[in-house]
């Protein structure tokens, strides 16, 4: 069964659902909107959730949802007293009491009325959190990477598949509507860039120190082995341990190659890679690392580079860059660092700015002594292009469009934007890199690998 | 006929001296008026090939010019800056000839299209590029002294085909 029949199957929460449900927990629909207990608007489409782990993602993810109208924080869970805290002092300024969890199992044994669990978690709890809130019957919003391993990875989609309830991964440039503009208007619709021929994608970023914890919040030893971590510091470093996570290729490269892959609408065939941990003596995973993946595209070859650096935030910054015959079209959840070049040879692109899919950018100012910007210095140098910009604008957090896509599927308006078994393609293309990383070979990639 | 009557009779003359205060006469009335302009930039949807909205529910940023008497701006602000530290324009100058810049602009403009005294109008037309010249040679803007001086250069030719004027509101 697909995602999409998944997300017919499930229907949403669906009213008729939600009725029962909010009858049986006392609410007078009658009078919606009411205004609750905690000050928030309750409506008819008012969702219960509860976000398990509050490290940073948890964080982010927690300030994101909190604008989003209708949802209603009702449980919390994580392993650590010190976030627990946080979590639910945090929540209470913003108006939900909630109630705090150890352990999420106990949490799904409790709290009956949830709608929606969230999770945020290290990696390699997502898998087992993730089926037990789908098996108790609720949809998931769980984040990337759907796990540290492919056999977790692919046991979340069969869970999915089996329970017939939602599974969104927290992929969120598939609900950007900067993204999402980009791909379906200039890159389908208007075919602004010809044919692609290379891609290229970077997340660079200085060196950083190693994440501690306040001495007093320290969690004992049989605590942290309960729940798999080796001792303090590698549960608040998890993401560079090889049993938590999947390192920098995973934790920034996933969402890089998963818009390669899907602006591509195509899983890679091969993957060349070479990456090491030179620089950090505390880590397991590599600090840096290039990768270049070969797409067979219906119009031919197309070569992608992607490129990590945890050592440097050389570059410019982080985007996603697709090269055609025609023009450029470099992506970035930053506005800053997004830019569209049309080649000089390629079609007047006059129709589309008309049409708002595209403006022109502003001739940077020139000084009286400018007058050797466009000088070249070899006669076979491309003369410079004319730039433009993306006009759309995300007046939101970057994680809300997903997470309200996600809500919206739960009520039953809409599909899911990312559902794991297209996550899962995605995700499988980072585990091909790390594959290729570490055997130091040509890695061919077959189309059923990217099947769950 | 004498020469100098208002009412001589050169063709010739009279279709230049036509084509000047058109031409003088647009040149100061639009650039008054662009005093007055600003643009903001507003959000509105993206629609897609059908016209409706496009089913991201993007929105994109659209500037749009405008005009109001609010808007007013003498000159950039940049070049304000740079004529604020000049020692031979000071601000009990510069800030009244701020304030009349653009109406000026505008006021003799329309004499000088539609011929209302159009040797004084032309004058203070010409007295009013020499003054924007002063200040320019101050900050060393080269390009736009040269700019000013045709526009001198076009007042004065017109100031000596005066006596073919015709088709003006006034005789003078």
């Amino acid at each position: 069964m697909s995602s999409r029949e998944t997300d017919a199957k499930a229907g949403g929460l669906g009213r008729r659902r939600f009725l029962k449900t909010a009858g049986a927990a006392g609410l007078t629909l009658a009078l919606a909107p009411l205004r609750s207990a905690y000050g928030q608007t309750e409506s008819a489409d008012a969702l219960n959730i509860a976000l398990v782990g509050l490290g940073a993602q948890g964080r982010v993810l927690m300030d994101a949802m909190l604008k989003i109208p209708g949802v209603r924080f009702v449980a919390i869970c994580d392993i650590w007293p010190y976030a627990r805290t946080y979590g639910q002092r945090y929540l209470k300024k913003n108006g939900f009491e909630v109630r705090a969890y150890e352990s999420h199992r106990e949490m799904l044994e409790k709290e009956k009325d949830l709608h929606a669990v969230v999770v945020a978690s290290p990696d390699f709890w997502h898998a087992p959190i993730t089926n037990d809130c789908l098996r108790a019957g609720h949809h998931v919003y769980c984040e990337k990477m759907m796990s540290n391993t492919i056999e977790g990875a692919r046991s979340m989609v069969h869970t999915m598949r089996e329970t017939g309830k939602l599974l969104q991964i927290g992929h969120q440039r598939r609900s950007n509507p900067r993204y999402l503009v980009a791909r379906n208007r200039l890159l389908n619709e208007a075919h602004l860039l010809g044919r692609i021929t290379a891609a290229n994608a970077q997340w660079n970023r200085a060196v950083s120190a190693d994440l501690g914890w306040p001495n007093h919040t320290a969690m004992p030893a049989e605590l942290l082995a309960k729940y798999g971590y080796s001792d303090m510091h590698q549960f608040r470093n998890w993401r560079w341990f090889k049993k938590y996570g999947g390192g920098p290729l995973s934790d920034l490269g996933a969402h890089q190659i998963d818009i390669l892959n899907w602006f591509f609408d195509v899983s890679p065939s091969t993957v060349i890679a070479s990456g090491g941990k030179d620089y950090y003596p505390t880590h397991e995973w590599l600090d840096n690392a290039m990768v270049i993946y070969e797409y067979k595209l219906p119009e031919g070859m197309a070569r992608a580079f992607y490129q990590v650096q945890t050592t440097t935030s050389a570059g410019g910054g982080y985007y996603e860059q697709f090269m055609g015959t025609e023009g450029t079209l470099r992506m970035s959840e930053n506005p800053k660092y997004t830019q569209i070049n049309r080649e000089a040879a390629a079609p007047p692109w006059d129709q589309w700015i008309s049409r708002h899919l595209l403006a022109a950018a502003k001739a940077p100012a020139k000084g009286d002594d400018d007058s050797s910007a466009n000088d070249k210095v070899d006669a076979r140098e491309t003369a410079e292009l004319a730039a433009y910009y993306l006009p759309v604008v995300l007046n939101k957090a970057i994680h809300q469009p997903h997470l309200e896509n996600f809500f919206n599927a739960v009520r039953g308006k809409g599909t899911l934007n990312c559902p794991a078994d297209e996550a899962f393609k995605s995700e499988m293309a980072v585990f091909k890199a790390i594959e290729a990383v570490e055997t130091r070979s040509l890695v061919t990639c077959h189309p059923s690998d990217f099947i769950a | 006929m004498s020469e100098n009557t208002p009412n001589s009779t050169d063709s010739g003359s009279t279709l230049a001296l036509l084509v000047l205060r058109a031409w003088l006469g647009m040149r100061a009335v639009l650039t008054g008026v662009e005093k007055f302009s600003d643009s903001r930039t507003l959000q509105v949807p993206l629609l897609d090939a059908a016209g409706k909205p496009d089913s991201s529910g993007a929105m994109v940023e659209v500037t749009q010019k405008f005009y109001s008497l609010h808007s007013y701006h003498a000159i950039p602000d940049s070049m304000k800056d740079k004529f604020a530290n000049e020692p031979l324009l000071p601000v009990f100058l510069t800030t009244p000839y701020y304030a009349v810049l653009g109406w000026a602009l505008i006021a003799l403009g329309i004499a000088v299209l539609l011929g209302i005294w159009t040797r004084a109008s032309l004058f203070l037309m010409g007295l009013l590029y020499v003054s924007l010249t002063f200040g320019l040679i101050l900050i060393k803007q080269d390009g736009g002294v040269s700019w000013l001086a045709i526009h001198v250069g076009l007042v004065a030719l017109a100031l000596t085909l005066t006596k073919y004027n015709r088709f003006a509101l006034t005789r003078s």
